[in-house]
């Protein structure tokens, strides 16, 4: 599938909205209370965020396949396309672009030109959370549940385990807000793996 | 004129404090109070001493801006207030320079560079900044007000921003001074 | 004459840069020391572009949507976490009340800022007039500030019904419902928690707007399904005697 092809598939799948802000919001006091849970241990914060995305990832693709009805993707290349053109347009109305790809064509790279999550944010002034905090790093667990927890039945053709992690973050002063993408393995006539 | 703004959060907790002075009729944006040694007590004396007419004033109007509020003759202070829904209080005190006389023009010296230096004081003293109850003072202020607003309402949104907590922003700091440079 | 009480913080005020004439020029000033331990001077980092919340316009995402399911799947993680740091069902939505309380706060701002900022007042139903909104000084106004203007920016809608307590021991409570709340729509509740309602967190984003307009007020969430409607949910307002004082002099007063 074309990387065009994907964007209209995401600019044209009709789904249920809400106010965009009610989501950024709801988002923003998630983390603000896992930071005040966890003292500020802003790595056990990020760890905590990737777990939520990871629950939610894989609750979320059947419904995006579902609604998407994206074909089956031959590479990880028409993977990321899908990942960045149908699924963040899809549950997060941006588009991220896709780049930086390993020679190995396993390892690509998310540039978010936006991010609705880190709308109104500014991370605490306590010099540390610029350094250690991912505040958007849910992403990275919905990335990871969602291509480990593809349903069988699914047009998808098998499995993947991949890692997700940013490397920059606007909030953080960086210039770019990055997200890096890891293909590990194929996951193939597995049960899924057991979460911890 | 000189001013001194407060942000006060709904506990009376000073959350951000600036002295400035006016940048209209070729002022320079310092703020010289009449009593410098004590300036930075006196103007929060000042203010905190208006709060209850503001709370009174509070609960009969309903504008967010509440004008002039307050006035303070031994120091020839004036406060205006604007309350924000969520119960924030920003109040601006504003102190007339003293009737030109003799030495005060040369504190001003430095701004000969900007054209008429004679005139500078005189200027600034007959501008309308400089009568705090005049209708284009009030406007000017309401100007100001709204900006601060917006400002306040942009640290206030993020996640991280608890009520009643300091602002400590540079960005939010240069944002107030420009809004006083603008309007005041 | 000897200050109120309430003045006394005045006397630890800590920023106290302020008062010197250098405060006009600097655009990083010192931070004030609270406290010995090591606290960065210079602020935040900010990208190149300088870009900060401060430069993002705050009717940017005003009319922005979001696909519904995100929301969802988010609110429902809130909901699972909250539930493992809680010992019962009240202990649960006396915390996504307290999450939502900060939000009620926030949106109240915006409210504002969005009906002083544009002629087409979020506030009012009428796009005519430009003066800026009133805060409330009484219940009522108060009121219909959340069942209209803090509804239809968080749900695009109005609420379904603003009632008030007929029983005479208890003027102070007023009820607003929904009859399909958004927050019930898509979550499942555990069954050893169906008396959960999770528009408790919906309830302390109206405490919040309470609060910060000046009315004291405990709010909670309450199932009252009807046959059309299986997730109705009447939010019970419940304002502190203060409030109800103040609103017989307001009254007296003929403020409105």
């Amino acid at each position: 599938m074309s990387a065009t092809k994907a964007s209209r598939i995401g600019e044209e799948t009709r789904i249920d909205k809400v106010n965009a802000e009610l989501v950024t919001l709801t988002y923003g006091t998630i983390v603000a209370q896992l930071c005040q849970d966890y003292d500020n241990d802003y790595q056990e914060v990020n760890k905590q965020l990737e777990k939520m995305g990871y629950n939610i990832g894989m609750r979320l693709i059947e419904d995006f396949l579902a609604k998407s009805g994206v074909g089956r993707c031959a590479n990880f290349r028409e993977t990321a396309d899908m990942i960045a053109k149908v699924g963040f347009k899809i549950f997060l109305n941006v588009a991220p672009t896709v780049t930086n790809w390993a020679s190995d064509n396993n390892q690509f790279s998310l540039i978010f030109e936006d991010n609705p999550l880190a709308d109104f944010v500014e991370l605490p002034d306590d010099g540390r959370a610029q350094d250690e905090l991912w505040f958007s790093n849910i992403l990275c667990g919905v990335l990871r549940g969602a291509l480990e927890m593809v349903n069988f039945a699914s047009p998808f053709p098998v499995q993947m385990q991949i890692e997700a992690h940013f490397v920059s973050d606007v909030l953080r002063g960086d210039d770019t807000t990055e997200m890096r993408v890891s293909l590990v393995r194929y996951i193939e006539d597995e049960m899924p793996p057991e979460e911890e | 004129m000189s001013y001194y703004f407060t942000i006060l959060s709904p506990t009376d907790t000073p959350i951000f404090n600036i002295a400035f002075g006016t940048s209209k009729g070729g002022g320079d944006g310092i703020a010289r109070f009449r009593f410098p040694d004590t300036a930075q007590y006196m103007n929060q004396f000042i203010i905190h001493s208006s709060l209850d007419i503001v709370e009174e004033a509070q609960w009969t109007n309903g504008g967010m801006y509440l004008k002039h509020v307050d006035t303070y003759p031994p120091a020839a202070a004036y406060i205006s207030a604007f309350l924000t829904p969520s119960g924030a209080r920003f109040l601006l005190l504003h102190q007339p320079p003293q009737l030109p006389s003799s030495g005060s023009t040369s504190t001003l010296g430095a701004s000969s560079l900007l054209g008429a230096a004679g005139s500078t004081t005189r200027a600034s003293s007959s501008s309308v900044a400089a009568n705090p109850t005049s209708p284009q003072t009030e406007e000017a202020v309401r100007q100001f007000m709204n900006e601060v607003y917006e400002s306040y309402v942009k640290t206030a949104m993020s996640p991280f921003y608890k009520q009643g907590m300091e602002i400590r922003s540079p960005v939010f700091r240069s944002k107030i001074t420009a809004a006083g440079k603008k309007w005041l | 004459m000897a200050a109120p009480p309430r003045h006394v913080s005045m006397l630890s005020i800590s920023n106290s840069n302020t008062g010197a004439p250098q405060s006009a020029s600097s655009d990083k000033p010192q931070t004030p020391q609270p406290s010995p331990s090591p606290q960065p001077t210079s602020g935040l980092r900010v990208p190149s572009n300088r870009k900060t919340i401060y430069d993002r316009h705050l009717n940017r995402s005003r009319n922005a949507e979001l696909s519904r399911a995100s929301f969802a799947y988010l609110f429902a993680e809130m909901v699972t976490y909250a539930q493992r740091r809680v010992t019962g069902i009240q202990d649960l939505e006396k915390r996504l009340n307290e999450q939502g309380y900060p939000l009620g706060l926030r949106l109240l701002d915006l409210l504002f800022y969005r009906s002083t900022s544009t002629s087409s007042s979020a506030l009012s139903s009428s796009s005519t007039s430009s003066s800026p909104p009133n805060r409330p000084l009484r219940i009522l106004p108060l009121l219909h500030l959340i069942h209209g203007p803090l509804w239809r920016l968080l749900f695009q809608r109005s609420a379904d019904a603003l009632e008030h307590s007929v029983s005479p021991d208890t003027p102070n409570e007023y009820m607003i419902t929904d009859n399909d709340p958004l927050v019930n729509t898509y979550i499942s509740v555990p069954r050893e928690m169906n008396m959960l309602n999770c528009a408790a967190f919906i309830a302390g984003i109206i405490e919040g707007v309470c609060d910060g307009c000046g009315f004291e007020a405990k709010v909670s969430a309450h199932n009252q399904p009807t046959e059309m409607w299986p997730s109705r949910t009447v939010f019970l307002l419940r304002f502190g005697d203060s409030v109800m004082e103040r609103e017989k002099v307001l009254e007296r007063n003929g403020v409105k």
